[in-house]
């Protein structure tokens, strides 16, 4: 399961760009809140299809629809609100530092979560995250100086 | 000030990974991803409401503009699998070096309509960063 979880993480990683891709695509034409709700609708139809055809289908009871703690259904509100909010920032704000603040605010918080369920505290994904923030950041900055004009890059070194 | 908030909205994105796979480990993979997505669709009906905004379906644009939603099926799923087993933060750790790689490939063909712009071999030493990162992460 391991290992499994390992490929499946690396490929959610894929299936975000190419969802934000079409999405990006999708908004240009008809705006931000009609693609979202697209986006949605589609993956709802698909969610479902997902569902029929799976082995879940014929267990499904009212029972286990209601058995997870009440907080665990928003996740698709939350969902909702993450887009909504990403993509105005994303006007507010180079998307070169929306990119490494979400990653800190999603590391940061990611590590309290882990420490709240699975009970581990680790320094080691302290460090990791340092190390993966050094490289991320390197690299966005490898594609921002290519379109950039100079005074973007005099912004770069504030950060 | 909004650099706050945007660190806000990251840890937004951490508490939705975290109530989607608690529903999962509860109602199974399938059962939750229907779920999820009914939530995400009633919310946006009420914000359209709220805008008095209606939906319009554009026909002349390509079909595939419309198949964001249903890859973002597969993220939710996996991602909930991975949630089960790995937590929030390695998954995240991962999940970046699978958009690093995503991008550079689609960039460096011009897939999907997109310009070329080719591999810079400067990257290989952010990739490097976040791969040592990785396993920082996991073996310690």
């Amino acid at each position: 399961m391991f290992y499994i979880a390992i490929v499946l993480s690396i490929l959610s990683g894929v299936t975000i760009v190419l969802s934000r891709m079409f999405n990006a695509s999708l908004a240009k034409e008809i705006g931000l809140i009609q693609s979202t709700f697209f986006n949605f609708a589609v993956g709802w139809l698909f969610s479902v299809l997902f569902l029929i055809f799976s082995n879940e289908f014929t267990h499904l009871s009212f029972n286990t629809l209601v058995s997870a703690p009440i907080w665990a259904y928003f996740g698709g509100a939350v969902g909702v609100v993450v887009v909504s909010l990403s993509s105005y920032l994303s006007y507010k704000i180079p998307v070169f530092y929306l990119t490494l603040l979400l990653f800190i605010g999603q590391l940061f918080a990611g590590i309290l979560i882990d420490f709240a369920t699975l009970n581990q505290l680790s320094i080691g994904k302290v460090i990791g995250g340092i190390f993966i923030f050094i490289g991320l950041s390197y690299n966005l900055m490898q594609d921002y100086k290519k379109e950039l004009d100079p005074s973007a890059l005099i912004s770069t070194e504030k950060l | 000030m909004i650099s706050i908030f945007s660190v806000l909205v990251g840890g937004l994105i951490s508490l939705m990974i975290m109530f989607n796979g608690s529903l999962a480990n509860s109602l199974n993979n399938y059962t939750s991803n229907v779920i999820i997505h009914s939530v995400g669709l009633v919310a946006l009906i009420f914000i359209l409401i709220f805008n008095r905004e209606q939906i319009k379906f554009k026909k002349n644009i390509p079909v595939y503009f419309y198949s964001g939603g249903a890859i973002g099926v597969f993220t939710v799923l996996f991602t909930n699998i991975s949630f089960a087993s790995l937590g929030i933060t390695i998954p995240l750790a991962l999940g970046l070096l699978g958009q690093s790689l995503a991008s550079i490939l689609i960039d460096h063909l011009g897939l999907m309509g997109g310009k070329v712009v080719k591999f810079q071999r400067k990257k290989c030493i952010g990739l490097l960063f976040i791969l040592v990162g990785i396993v920082v992460m996991i073996a310690f």
